[in-house]
């Protein structure tokens, strides 16, 4: 180090400065602030809660708290039988239940090597798509409301009751379907459904191009979306995060792909989208461009639905025999899993549910670090969770 | 990019909608009712339909009921209370032996328990259950919500007839019986 007579100046200069800089901070000691966004906050979509610790405007760290809202379905699932607990798990994410029987009704079919006729494989993958459909919608019409734009959610709600409508004809229920039977299906669609179906798929195409004008086309979301709450690619698959989300941080991975087994994903013709960015806006778009293809997907298995049952030979009485089982399909959230242990009982011995949104959130407190407090609204938006689906 | 043409667009798309729900029939035809071009639903004024297969209440046939109590042990929270006896009829024909009946003592389905999931309507062998796609029996007190075997009677003549099914399908068409 070559210390001139200048530099040596210089230097003391600067610590000079450096110790007035330290005496100031000693002095405007800022504390910390604790925010609690939640339990009882729009944003949270239910009762999550947030604790941020603010130093200004800026997040130091951000943990959720979940739990509010827990209903046990892991424990009540061992005191019911099979077909009740459809019931109770149509409950987890409900705005796509019919998507949440459907690995739980694969995963006892796969233990009780039953396999449901074409027909009801179809039918299934049809409902699955529209639960999609219908979830991305009020997703896309709630991020908006979140981040200031109240028309679009109410559109939102208005063209979700198309796809609501069409699953209610067919399961009797507009949210909780439970329609879904180990070897198939509880009943066949009714006349006319095939027509009106491909009429709401038009309408949901309409939906979305109205979205994509509105929302994505807006100056205003734009800004407070590009750029905000950036997940890697690299970050986004420690955290185990899946669906949308982890499309949309440019992770080519999809399980209605990769591993469609049980369902008729390969029988269509479609595209997985992704976006590089990773930032809010990407989250956002691909929720979109997957609702626009989940109708082609839709009207595609119409044109080619088989003929035949609708329901495999069980016995009446279902008992599944002993043996251990994981399925996991790629539901509107992301990947959801169940594991089954049965002792070959009428109850399962242990069922392990993985939903998508408990580990979309796990990345809240490192993607929340450093960001200002309007960006938290947008970041949890646009990572979409359902409380039903954390706290199971 | 500037501030401008988004918003335009999206103000121009919210005015569009808006016109078109107040002047359903263009601008120089203002329509009296405000719910023709909307598509929110004056509620007790003006009913939506539901479908035929919505689950709303469920109706119970009483003849068919055999009091096997398949439906109360399937129920997923249990909220059927069922309680029969036997009796014996006279035989059918003279010198027969007199023959053993169900009789139904009580059919209570407590409707602030249920979860509209149709386990029960599903597992009845006899046909005696029935979904109804009524859906207005909201009370003040919890305790009404528990349905009798009269009350619930009185929904069968709410159940619609099975809807045929969509071509290529094996499932018959089944029959809601009449009293």
């Amino acid at each position: 180090m070559t210390a001139t007579a200048g530099s040596e100046r210089e230097q003391l200069a600067y610590i000079a400065a450096k110790a007035a800089d330290s005496r100031v901070n000693v002095e405007l000691e800022t504390e910390g602030m604790t925010l609690n966004i939640g339990p009882q906050h729009p944003a949270t979509h239910g009762t999550l809660r947030i604790v941020a610790k603010l130093d200004g405007e800026q997040v130091i760290s951000a943990d959720p708290v979940m739990g509010y809202m827990h209903r046990g379905y892991e424990k009540l699932t061992e005191v019911r039988t099979y077909p009740q607990v459809t019931t109770l798990i149509n409950r987890i994410d409900w705005l796509g239940s019919f998507a949440n029987e459907v690995p739980f009704i694969l995963a006892a079919e796969k233990l009780m090597e039953v396999e449901a006729p074409p027909r009801a494989v179809w039918i299934r993958t049809i409902l699955f798509e529209m639960s999609r459909i219908a979830n991305n919608l009020l997703g896309l019409g709630d991020m908006a409301a979140q981040l200031g734009a109240v028309t679009p959610v109410f559109y939102a709600f208005r063209d979700r009751e198309y796809v609501l409508n069409q699953v209610e004809a067919v399961t009797g229920g507009r949210f909780h379907p439970n329609f879904d039977r180990i070897g198939g299906l509880k009943d066949d669609i009714p006349a006319g459904w095939i027509a009106s179906t491909k009429d709401s798929m038009i309408k949901m195409r309409q939906a979305a191009d109205e979205l994509e004008s509105l929302v994505f086309g807006n100056e205003i979301f734009t800004t407070r979306t590009r750029g905000i709450g950036i997940i890697p690619a690299e970050v986004a698959l420690e955290y185990g995060m899946s669906g949308s989300n982890l499309r949309g941080s440019g992770v080519d991975w999809d399980l209605r792909r990769d591993s469609p087994w049980g369902l008729a994903y390969d029988q269509a013709d479609w595209k997985v989208w992704t976006h590089p960015d990773g930032d809010s806006y990407s989250r956002a778009w691909v929720r979109l461009q997957e609702m626009r293809e989940g109708t082609y997907i839709v009207d595609q298995l119409l044109d080619s639905l088989p003929s035949g049952p609708v329901m495999a030979k069980v016995p009446r009485i279902i008992k599944v025999p002993e043996g251990e089982a994981w399925v996991e399909t790629e539901n509107p959230l992301g990947a959801m899993g169940y594991y089954i242990v049965s002792k070959g009982d009428l109850v399962p011995f242990r069922v392990k549910i993985r939903s998508a949104s408990f580990n979309n959130i796990a990345i809240v407190p490192w993607v929340l670090k450093g960001v200002y407090v309007p960006d938290i609204i947008s970041i949890l938006a646009s990572l979409y969770f359902i409380l039903g689906d954390i706290d199971r | 990019m500037g501030i401008v043409p988004g918003l335009i667009k999206g103000l121009g798309i919210t005015a569009k909608t808006g016109l078109k729900t107040v002047f359903p029939d263009g601008i120089k035809k203002p329509v009296p009712a405000p719910s023709r071009g909307a598509v929110t639903v004056q509620y007790p004024h003006e009913k939506e339909a539901p479908t035929n297969r919505a689950r709303g209440v469920i109706a119970l046939h009483e003849e068919n009921c055999t009091a096997c109590m398949l439906c109360a042990r399937e129920c997923p929270d249990w909220c059927i209370y069922i309680e029969g006896h036997k009796y014996l009829a006279p035989p059918r024909r003279e010198g027969g032996k007199p023959r053993s009946k169900n009789a139904l003592d009580r059919f209570d389905i407590d409707y602030s328990l249920c979860m509209y999931c149709g386990i029960c309507v599903e597992v009845c062998p006899f046909e005696a259950l029935f979904w109804s796609p009524e859906y207005e029996f909201s009370e003040p007190k919890i305790a009404d919500l528990l349905h009798d075997k009269e009350r619930l009677g009185e929904w069968m003549h709410t159940v619609p007839e099975f809807e045929a099914y969509e071509s290529g399908s094996e499932a018959k068409v089944k029959k809601v019986p009449t009293t």
